[in-house]
């Protein structure tokens, strides 16, 4: 391992005379990291990585870093607003939290009466680490509907592993994993989910092998012994690819295969479809490559996959999550110290029982919108955007009436931007809380203004799959800024939930850590606390699957009505699913490469973020810029069957030709207009949604490949 | 072998093989000396992609003042608000510089900012402040999740990398 230089804490508040430093948890982005906060005069004044932290070891990424410049940006919504005129009209009048938590009770409580409780639909994006709270309000409320960006981000990689292995496998890179695959993630940009760029990099310093699947040229992929640059979109063929060496070389871990393994044989011969000529007709990838790539994964003990939201934004989405596990599982990676471990949580209240899921009636859960389309998602209460801007403009299979979107920007988010845009245009009452009024704020009837991550106390990854908690401690209060922890309690009272919320959200805390013996302020006094650290758990109790085996023939989707084997599907808009469109689109568009500084469409008022990063950028290989006639650094358009939209062009001769890399998440918040140019450079006003480009059994929407043309912007 | 002037007893010494390109010695960077937008005393940028042979290359450059042993914007300096320490550390007085922008042109790796605004060159200045306190400069104080910014002895540092990259080819 590395040596550590760690942080003078002591000293740094001597010589800058800070009055405290607070240990905390951020959460700017999906993960979290421990970090120290110091303030003067009550001030959060620097942020830094804290020392102490399993998860990142004092290290912190830009996000984390400018926190505080987030926390106190001149534009921060403050207090409640409401709208005084017509929607997206910009003018909005103070009111008091009272005034904004008694409208929203009786209009909930209204369309509860008048079109039934399916008819409120709440949302979050990524998620402030509010997902229990919003869940437990809405299960409570009697609406089965909460659209959250789980059909295609996490919730597929959870609902599979359940599905697979009974919990979501976590690369356990404190254990020295020899061999690193990273498949479609940039996980030293993102510092994703469960996982943070610091250990893996440790890792690969301590002389992990690397192997890359990218379309592009990461770093990572530079750095690798092998890189597949694969067909975007294809990662379901490639890793059947490597399936079929690793089984055909006898590679595979043969007492967890049998004896731990549930649907071998069919497996095998689902594999036998995939011979390597046919997967490198598919992939783009050489046969040989994949070869090398599956010898060395298969080979080199322990091994983990370092995976992502990539795989999931496609119509192959769980068949990917699925076909990854599979080959932890079957090379003997699974459960092992180095490999993929299924961490215990901390014996607190989990985030299930929190989420109140069994106290919706299931008369109710009957009503799931896209419930009996997309039955996996739906048995996770996940719904597909689509059906709820369908069950908006078309009222089918019923009305929806209100939205109540929390830290969510579905108009730059969700697939299908300009559907999305009709569709909160027509509801007839929406809410948003969120920092800073953003395009979909713009469209709402009231604004609530949310606290950052140093604005609550919270249990910090009290969802997460790698066995830790940690206290996110208050550090400051900004304006009449609320958690939406805090601003639930209090609208649960309002709707007549009283007597399953709390006083105060701190009770809330006692209740989750209850069952440890604990409190919230005993936890507070604590670094944070593990989970048992047990592997190889499935020798003695099996999987928590309904074979006890590890599941690669699943019986769950079998019931449900779905191949229970993975399959490879062409992406619904290719060169080979479309080929007259591809003509006319002649690249495919690839999108949402990760950027260091923004998390998807958050902190672009950030001003030390922004400077890494000024505007939105497609990268386009020189060759192709030359056919077309795109100058480095042009504004150029990207065109879809869909739509348009503009981006600066970025010489990158890093990937195939034929591709081009485009950027999510942006709108302009230093534009004056209402819309914040939501729909100049937005990539989804180019991506689908249509129901038959989503994954079959998760809903997952395909954005992360389509067809395009490129040209100079003043070329049309 | 010529003798040093100055017997540096500091680097800043950046391993390039490890950097990511994640840019949080920027943003530490910002945080602890608040320097204007558009003037980055620390910058990282991309070399690259492109084929080296059959093997594709890519790496992020890392590109800030290199506290040179003989600093050419000393020399070109007319207002003498450039100086070198004893102890290596190059720094650049604000208040005595009258923005001839003369030290820009000259520095041979492009590490020094105008900032038009304010009418005055700027550069790192290895966060010297917190040096003289004993704490290290913002960038190097454990923020890189890659560990690839060192900061202290040349000698260990070489070591330490040394060691790294021996470890990394194992």
């Amino acid at each position: 391992m590395s040596k550590f230089e760690y942080a003078n804490i002591e000293r740094e508040m001597e010589v800058y005379g800070y009055d405290s430093v607070v240990k905390s948890h951020c959460r700017m982005c999906h993960g979290g990291c421990g970090v120290l906060v110091y303030t003067k005069n009550g001030k959060a004044e620097k942020i830094a990585g804290d020392p102490d932290c399993p998860i990142n070891h004092g290290t912190l990424c830009s996000k984390g870093l400018a926190s505080a410049q987030l926390a106190y940006h001149p534009d921060r919504l403050t207090h409640p607003v409401k709208r005084s005129g017509s929607r997206g009209c910009g003018r909005w009048k103070r009111i008091s939290w009272d005034e904004a938590l008694d409208t929203i009770a009786e209009r909930l409580l209204h369309y509860k009466d008048a079109f039934g409780a399916e008819s409120v639909v709440f949302g979050y994006g990524t998620g402030r680490e509010n997902e229990a709270v919003i869940y437990r309000f809405a299960n409570l409320f009697g609406t089965p509907n909460v659209l959250t960006a789980g059909h295609f981000c996490y919730g597929p990689r959870i609902a599979t592993s359940i599905l697979t292995c009974g919990t979501n496998p976590i690369a356990d890179y404190e254990n020295h994993p020899r061999c690193i695959m990273v498949w479609g993630n940039n996980v030293v940009i993102s510092n994703p989910d469960c996982y943070k760029g610091e250990p893996f990099s440790t890792a690969l310093d301590g002389g992990a092998k690397l192997i890359a699947i990218d379309p592009r040229l990461t770093r990572i992929a530079a750095r690798a012994d092998v890189w597949l640059p694969l067909r975007p979109g294809t990662d379901a063929a490639l890793a059947l690819g490597m399936l079929h060496v690793i089984i055909e070389e006898g590679l595979y871990d043969k007492d967890f295969v049998e004896n731990h393994v549930h649907g071998w044989e069919p497996f095998v011969r689902r594999v036998e479809e995939y011979p390597l000529d046919k997967v490198e007709e598919i992939t783009w990838v050489p046969a040989q490559k994949i070869r090398d790539a599956a010898r060395l994964f298969a080979t080199t003990k322990p091994a983990v996959i370092q995976w992502g939201v990539a795989i999931e934004q496609q119509v192959n989405c769980a068949d990917n999550d699925r076909l990854l596990m599979f080959l932890m599982g079957i090379t003997g990676n699974i459960d092992v110290p180095g490999g993929q471990v299924l961490f215990k949580p901390p014996g607190i209240r989990n985030v299930g029982h929190f989420g109140a899921h069994r106290m919706l009636p299931d008369t109710q859960r009957e009503k799931r919108l896209g419930g009996d389309r997309f039955r996996l998602a739906g048995q996770f209460a996940i719904i597909n955007p689509k059906c709820v801007w369908d069950a908006i403009l078309e009222e089918k299979p019923y009305p929806v009436k209100t939205l109540f979107f929390i830290s969510s920007n579905p108009l730059i988010t969700r697939g299908n931007a300009a559907e999305v845009y009709r569709a909160l245009e027509k509801v007839e009452f929406m809410v948003v809380s969120d920092f800073f009024m953003t395009p979909t704020a713009e469209m709402a009837d009231i604004v609530l203004p949310a606290a950052t991550w140093l604005e609550m106390d919270y249990i910090g990854d009290f969802w997460k799959r790698h066995g830790y908690i940690l206290p996110r401690r208050k550090v400051i209060q900004v304006g009449e800024c609320r958690s939406d922890h805090e601003m639930l309690n209090e609208l649960g009272h309002r709707v007549g939930q009283g007597e399953h919320w709390w006083d105060n959200f701190e009770q809330a805390l006692d209740w989750i850590l209850e069952p440890m013996g604990i409190t919230w302020q005993d936890f507070k006094k604590m670094d944070y606390i593990r989970g048992d650290l047990l592997y190889q758990k499935y020798e003695t109790r099996g999987f928590s699957t309904p074979t006890r085996k590890f599941e690669i023939y699943s019986t769950v989707l079998e019931s449900m009505g779905y191949d229970p084997l993975p399959q490879y599907r062409e992406p619904p808009e290719s060169p080979y699913s479309m080929p007259e469109l591809y003509r006319k689109f002649p690249y495919i568009l690839i999108t949402g490469r990760r950027l260091p500084g923004f998390f998807h469409t958050e902190n672009r008022q950030v001003p030390w973020l922004r400077e890494l990063h000024r505007d939105p950028v497609v990268e386009i290989h020189p060759d192709t810029a030359m056919k077309e006639g795109i100058q480095e650094g042009d504004w150029v358009t990207i065109e879809s069957p869909r739509g348009r939209v503009r981006q600066r062009a970025k010489f990158f001769a890093g990937m195939d030709p034929r591709i081009v890399s485009a950027e999510h998440g942006w709108w302009f918040p230093e534009k004056e207009d209402l819309g914040h140019g939501w729909d100049e450079s937005n990539i989804n006003m180019l991506t689908d949604n249509a129901y038959k480009a989503c994954d079959p059994a998760m809903g997952a929407t395909h954005v992360r490949t389509l067809l395009c043309r490129i040209y100079p912007e003043d070329r049309s | 072998m010529k003798e040093r002037a100055i017997d540096p007893s500091y680097a800043l010494i950046i391993d390039h093989e490890s950097c990511w390109g994640c840019k949080a010695c920027e943003v530490a960077c910002k945080q602890e000396n608040r320097s204007p937008d558009g003037i980055k005393l620390i910058h990282v940028t991309e070399d690259g992609p492109r084929m080296v042979g059959d093997k594709p290359e890519f790496v992020y450059r890392v590109n800030t003042c290199r506290h040179c042993d003989e600093p050419e914007c000393v020399e070109a300096c007319p207002e003498e608000a450039i100086v070198k320490r004893e102890d290596g550390i190059v720094i650049l007085d604000e208040k005595a510089c009258v923005g001839c922008g003369l030290c820009v042109d000259e520095c041979p790796y492009d590490a020094i900012s105008f900032d038009s605004e304010r009418g005055m060159a700027q550069k790192c200045n290895l966060c010297y402040e917190r040096v003289d306190n004993g704490l290290l400069p913002a960038c190097a104080d454990n923020v890189c999740l890659a560990h690839c910014i060192y900061f202290g002895s040349p000698d260990e540092i070489e070591r330490v990398m040394k060691e790294k990259k021996v470890s990394r080819c194992a």
